[in-house]
């Protein structure tokens, strides 16, 4: 009663209503309407009269508000009802997809020609060694021949070989024998052609001649006055077989 | 569908996520809550943003309301006021923020006054009664701020609106006489 007394004379329903109550004097006046009859009825009154008035001044609000509300409610809605995003998404899946097939084809056969580029550069690199080789040894030669110091010498072929041919490259300086044995015909397997260098009228061996062979290095004999050419047992003789000189130079 | 349930059965419905209940709640109180936003902020873009945030905030917050404690309408009306007043107060801070303290806003407050004038019964009361119900529940004063924005002393004022609160249940009280007595006239 004590309580039903301080609420009406201080205006407590009235406060309560517009939301002005502290925490503590709120709870009161709840627990108040709940428990007391006269209280819950003036209360009720009185939210009534305020609502009555509410409505009685109550201004239509524009209708967007209202679209608002419902597009802030349902997005899903309205997601839905435009598919665009989606089939955006779908297509720029499937052009990544896509993309991601052609790009790894593309890689495949780019590695396959990078393979095969790899094995043919290490196979010409392979060339480009063995015409190196070549390019030194035969330069290396033609220094030999063709310097200004060597003197090329023909040996032609005597009655008993009369078609042989070949010429012997002599550098006093460097002390060099170059022989091109292309020249001389074809010997049977137990035979050979052996060079022999004639010092004082003793004949001193250079070497052995094979006559498929291009250019032969040969021995240097210091004070030689002529080249010799005998036909000897393969492998090569300790001496010349004189009466199978098939050809000689002079000095 | 929804304008035909009472406020019970549409609470029940929103508090089980039915939008088409809270449609037909906002159909029946938005006019009244918009009222009350729209003479708060005096602004109709403020006051249409912050109606709408009204209304999410009763979609989000229904299962506190409790109908033991009062009407649904009490209770919107309070979500409403105070979802006002603050951004009210953050407008504010903002105004004072910029160094625009000098802005008085009483002046521009009393030709908005007339501009958003009242209806229905208050309109029938004296001009210091109709005030003093203006303030408190039309233009978010508490009390405290209301005595001094009318100028009269507290006590006074709290009689003002108790005064005042007893006409209007007068007022309503011989509608609803009148209306009785035409429906048993026409019986």
């Amino acid at each position: 009663m004590m309580e039903r007394k301080k609420i009406l004379d201080e205006g407590l329903l009235e406060k309560y209503l517009l939301d002005e109550l502290n925490d503590s004097d709120r709870t009161i006046v709840e627990r108040a309407i709940i428990s007391d009859e006269v209280l819950k009825k003036q209360f009720s009154e009185l939210e009534a009269d305020f609502e009555k008035m509410a409505l009685e001044n109550a201004i239509v609000p524009p209708t967007h508000v209202k679209n608002s509300i419902k597009e802030q409610l349902e997005p899903a809605i309205v997601k839905r009802l435009s598919n665009t995003p989606l089939l955006v998404a779908a297509s720029i899946g499937a052009l990544f997809f896509f993309s991601s097939i052609w790009m790894y084809t593309q890689w495949q056969n780019t590695k396959n020609e990078f393979e095969s580029l790899q094995s043919q550069t290490t196979d010409l690199k392979e060339r480009l060694n063995i015409l190196e080789e070549n390019y030194v040894l035969t330069n290396t030669r033609l220094k030999t021949i063709d310097g200004k110091n060597t003197v090329p010498l023909l040996l032609k072929g005597n009655e008993l070989s009369p078609n042989s041919r070949a010429i012997a490259y002599v550098n006093h300086k460097k002390k060099m024998v170059v022989v091109n044995s292309e020249g001389l015909p074809k010997l049977p397997k137990d035979k050979t052609y052996q060079m022999w260098s004639d010092v004082d009228g003793e004949m001193i061996d250079m070497g052995v001649l094979k006559s498929s062979e291009e250019l032969i290095t040969l021995k240097y004999i210091d004070k030689a006055e002529s080249l010799n050419i005998t036909i000897e047992p393969t492998g090569g003789n300790d001496h010349p077989t004189v009466e199978n000189l098939i050809s000689y130079v002079i000095l | 569908m929804a304008q035909l349930l009472n406020d019970d059965e549409l609470i029940r419905l929103i508090s089980k996520k039915d939008k088409n209940a809270l449609y037909g709640i906002y159909d029946k109180y938005s006019g009244a809550l918009y009222g009350v936003i729209l003479r708060m902020c005096r602004n109709e873009a403020t006051a249409q943003d912050l109606l709408q945030e009204t209304f999410i905030k009763i979609w989000q917050k229904i299962d506190s309301y409790d109908a033991t404690k009062g009407k649904f309408y009490t209770w919107a009306y309070r979500i409403a006021k105070n979802t006002t007043l603050n951004a009210l107060r953050k407008q504010e801070l903002l105004i004072q923020s910029e160094d625009l303290s000098v802005y008085n806003n009483k002046t521009q407050d009393e030709t908005a006054l007339d501009y958003i004038g009242l209806n229905g019964a208050i309109k029938k009361l004296e001009p210091h009664h109709q005030e003093a119900i203006s303030l408190v529940y039309f233009r978010g004063y508490t009390h405290r701020e209301a005595y001094l924005e009318m100028g009269v002393p507290l006590g006074t004022f709290k009689s003002y609106v108790r005064q005042a609160l007893n006409l209007l249940r007068e007022n309503y009280n011989k509608e609803l006489v009148i209306f009785w007595l035409c429906i048993e006239i026409l019986i």
